[in-house]
């Protein structure tokens, strides 16, 4: 199935052609900014992406809102978060991150063995860190600097070649999959709950996001890129119970024109 | 009497690492307007916009942020133009801001330092929203020749506010042949047709 849509992206990538890049220096300058250089491609499956969202995921989020009460929605998401530790346990010993590896599974055992097989975050409440390292970030310490350009994938949604392979890789770690190989019925159920319940969580987010652009496309690409670059010059972020500790500074220029220092 | 004691030396910290950095304290006393007199006050919806309204008019430099938001754009557009594009520009930010009041649950805000950054009387103002998982926010400020501060940028878990809608609003000229009137006018379109979320 997923080989399917991979293959039928890659057509219609070719289909639709890129974009070449202008002639104008200020509107190359843009276009080295946003590189994305397959943007009719990319704007058709966002609308397609878009268009699943409104039809299923949004409103079974909703549904699924309105029948549980907040203590089991919890759960559900902790439950989630704790199965994706062992895939975050790898990726920290392949970037040889010790401590990162330690926190990691001690996390694991905890919420595991004392938070009810993962519905309960006991670790949190024993204050053990939260790193989740993934592939794509392991490729970027392996040396891949360059994400490539931005990419959307049906369904999975905003990505980039480096970080559509950390996906991959990344889910064919995730040992809960291994296990439900012959179970595709089980398999999917998890995928779908498992879709469901991160919609839900970001409901109000997204809604409020998109009513507030003029260009929702543009607005999702801007924010993927400059979250996914503090996430990975960030690796060693450590997100402690209550406090975030930024490793390294945040840069971009913020150039203001003199004429407006005399005011 | 331990929760007292600790209330006491939490008082007395906050207000010497106040004392110590002017930036850290006016993005405190910012935040602290906002929560005690927009997000906990149980006013209408509109008495609150209101209020935001005009606490984010005063704490944010807008001629800045509108400049770098604009780039190329804003150096060809003329002096009406701008104001123009400003004045929906805050309008329409400020509602879809204040669109998510009730998000709020009580959370608090812990300010850790604050830095040089890049350019001329800029800093940056670190804290981290106390939530589970924790918020890295990131107040990026200019000072003025007066000495007071002025907020250019906010950063939240590494977004830029002012990047996200410097790319968004690109996006949106270029495909507008690059006439800033269009994006103007449709700010003020989407600003006119606003209504607030329904709890």
């Amino acid at each position: 199935m997923k080989k399917y849509v991979f293959v039928l992206g890659m057509c219609l990538m070719f289909l639709t052609g890129c974009v070449c890049p202008p002639k104008d220096p200020e509107a190359l300058r843009v276009y080295e900014e946003t590189n994305d250089p397959l943007e009719p491609f990319n704007r058709s499956m966002f609308a397609f992406n878009m268009a699943v969202d409104n039809l299923v995921l949004e409103p079974v989020a909703k549904g699924y809102r309105a029948v549980t009460p907040q203590i089991a929605r919890t759960g559900v998401k902790n439950f989630f978060k704790n199965l994706k530790q062992p895939v975050y346990f790898a990726n920290a010993v392949f970037q040889l991150e010790g401590q990162q590896a330690l926190s990691i599974a001690g996390r694991f055992f905890a919420n595991t063995l004392f938070g009810f097989f993962g519905f309960a975050d006991t670790a949190s409440d024993l204050d053990i860190p939260v790193y989740e390292p993934d592939f794509g970030q392991t490729l970027y310490v392996w040396g891949v600097k360059e994400a490539g350009p931005y990419l959307v994938l049906p369904v999975l949604g905003p990505s980039s070649p480096r970080e559509a392979v950390g996906w991959g890789v990344d889910s064919v770690m995730a040992p809960l999959d291994w296990a439900l190989k012959g179970e595709p019925v089980l398999l999917y159920s998890k995928f779908a709950v498992e879709s469901f319940s991160k919609r839900e969580g970001a409901l109000e987010f997204l809604d409020s996001l998109e009513k507030g652009s003029t260009d929702f496309y543009a607005t999702m690409r801007s924010m993927y890129r400059q979250n996914r670059k503090n996430k990975l010059e960030n690796s060693n972020v450590i997100i402690g119970y209550d406090q975030v500790v930024q490793k390294k500074e945040y840069e971009f220029d913020f150039p203001i024109d003199d004429e407006f220092e005399e005011e | 009497m331990k929760k007292l004691l600790s209330l006491v030396l939490g008082l007395l910290m906050s207000v010497s690492v106040q004392a110590a950095e002017p930036s850290i304290m006016f993005v405190n006393n910012l935040t602290d307007d906002i929560i005690t007199n927009v997000l906990e006050t149980t006013d209408t919806q509109e008495e609150k916009f209101a209020r935001f309204k005009s606490a984010f008019e005063k704490a944010l430099d807008m001629k800045s942020i509108g400049q770098f938001v604009l780039g190329v754009y804003w150096r060809k557009a003329t002096a009406e133009e701008r104001q123009a594009f400003l004045n929906a520009f805050i309008d329409f930010t400020t509602k879809t801001w204040a669109d998510r009041f009730d998000l709020y649950t009580g959370q608090q805000i812990v300010f850790s330092g604050s830095r040089n950054a890049e350019g001329k009387n800029q800093l940056y103002v670190d804290s981290t929203i106390e939530n589970n998982p924790p918020v890295s926010v990131i107040w990026r400020l200019k000072q003025t020749k007066s000495g007071d501060f002025k907020i250019i940028d906010i950063i939240v878990e590494g977004v830029s506010m002012a990047m996200s809608y410097r790319n968004e609003y690109s996006a949106f000229l270029q495909k507008n042949g690059g006439k800033l009137s269009v994006l103007t006018k449709e700010l003020e379109q989407k600003s006119a047709n606003f209504s607030f979320t329904k709890k």
